[in-house]
């Protein structure tokens, strides 16, 4: 999923990189900490997973709303949770 | 003997999860002797969110062994979070442990939440400025209180559990930059300073499943995002054969590997 917003600021720089880290973890409604940003020349990738769609759609809704001119391109998941099919045995 | 666990971490549960886990949950009783949950359960640490951790894991007909992890802490609200867990028949580890006596022998968990700090070589000393002193302090008592743990169980299978990891090992995947954020090695020395057969941890959601210990302790990361499904299973004991495998198999779990 890819939010396209306006960019009239320029390119994303290491700055706002780690200010979007650190919003991820910090901003009370995302509270991730498993979200990694990669700064590419077209935009910042988030990647990682997380436990619900609407997790999902918070992030990018909060990045796009804190950053309106960066552009931000999403590759989170929402992890499975099917009971396993293998058993580790450690004799 | 075959003693049988289910384990995950970091299920950050609060009620936009709720009810996800359940269903693999359900297929536990009889399958395995104890579910061990390695901290994050929560996003916040809040009474609310721990009581939804309460109501996916309580009353599964299996005991449920935890510990806290960053998460649960971040709302200053641990006793209440605690108090939640327990009043579902969850037991909440941090610095003791508990024996289970399971069909195939006593299983003995140790618990603590753990800390950052780094690992051998690359880790943060009890030197210099007060906060650093006290964020290495917090390490080291933390790494103390578990092989203190550790080594008061007497039972047959000893499991370590906690939410920060042990060895760099399991971090593979992680930038190394952030290693000391994600374990210690004290963690690593407490869990061989007895005859631990398993540590589980969490933290590290970007880490890989499998690590030894310095002393040859076997190390599983069980964070959820690691593991990408609802628990990972694990059969410990000296007679470990097809046929006990296939006991499980009434769940949907089928193959074994090692």
């Amino acid at each position: 999923m890819t939010v396209t917003v306006h960019s009239d600021a320029g390119s994303p720089d290491e700055y706002v990189e780690a200010e979007i880290h650190r919003l991820l973890t910090e901003d009370p409604a995302v509270a991730e900490q498993g979200i990694t940003v990669v700064r590419t020349e077209r935009a910042l990738v988030l990647h990682g997973e997380v436990e619900s769609a609407n997790r999902r759609e918070e992030i990018l809704r909060r990045v796009a709303e804190r950053f309106p001119d960066v552009q931000i391109t999403s590759d989170i998941g929402v992890i499975r949770t099917q009971a396993p099919t293998e058993i580790e045995q450690l004799p | 003997m075959v003693i049988r666990i289910a384990a995950v971490g970091d299920v950050h549960l609060d009620e936009d999860v709720l009810g996800r886990f359940r269903p693999a949950l359900e297929e536990l009783p009889g399958s395995v002797d104890a579910v061990l949950l390695a901290g994050d359960l929560t996003r916040h640490g809040t009474e609310a969110e721990a009581r939804c951790v309460a109501r996916e894991f309580g009353g599964l007909g299996v005991p449920v062994i935890a510990v806290l992890g960053n998460h649960d802490h971040q709302c200053d609200q641990v006793p209440q979070v605690i108090g939640a867990l327990e009043e579902a028949g969850i037991t909440v580890l941090e610095g003791d442990g508990v024996v289970l006596d399971c069909p195939g022998g006593r299983l003995g968990v140790a618990g603590v939440k753990g800390f950052g700090g780094g690992f051998a070589g690359r880790c943060a000393s009890d030197f210099g400025e007060p906060e650093m002193k006290a964020f290495v302090r917090t390490t080291t008592e933390s790494a103390n209180r578990l092989s203190e743990a550790l080594r008061s169980l007497d039972c047959d299978v000893l499991v370590a559990l906690t939410h920060y990891a042990p060895v760099p090992d399991t971090l593979a995947g992680e930038p190394l930059e952030i290693y000391p954020f994600l374990g210690c090695y004290q963690l690593g020395q407490a869990i061989d300073s007895a005859p631990t057969a398993l540590a589980l941890h969490g933290h590290a959601h970007h880490g890989s499943e499998r690590g030894t210990t310095p002393g040859g302790v076997r190390v599983r990361n069980v964070a959820h995002p690691v593991i990408k499904q609802a628990y990972s299973i694990f059969h410990l004991g000296d007679h470990l054969d097809q046929g006990e495998v296939s006991g499980v198999a009434v769940g949907g779990t089928q193959q074994p590997w090692s």
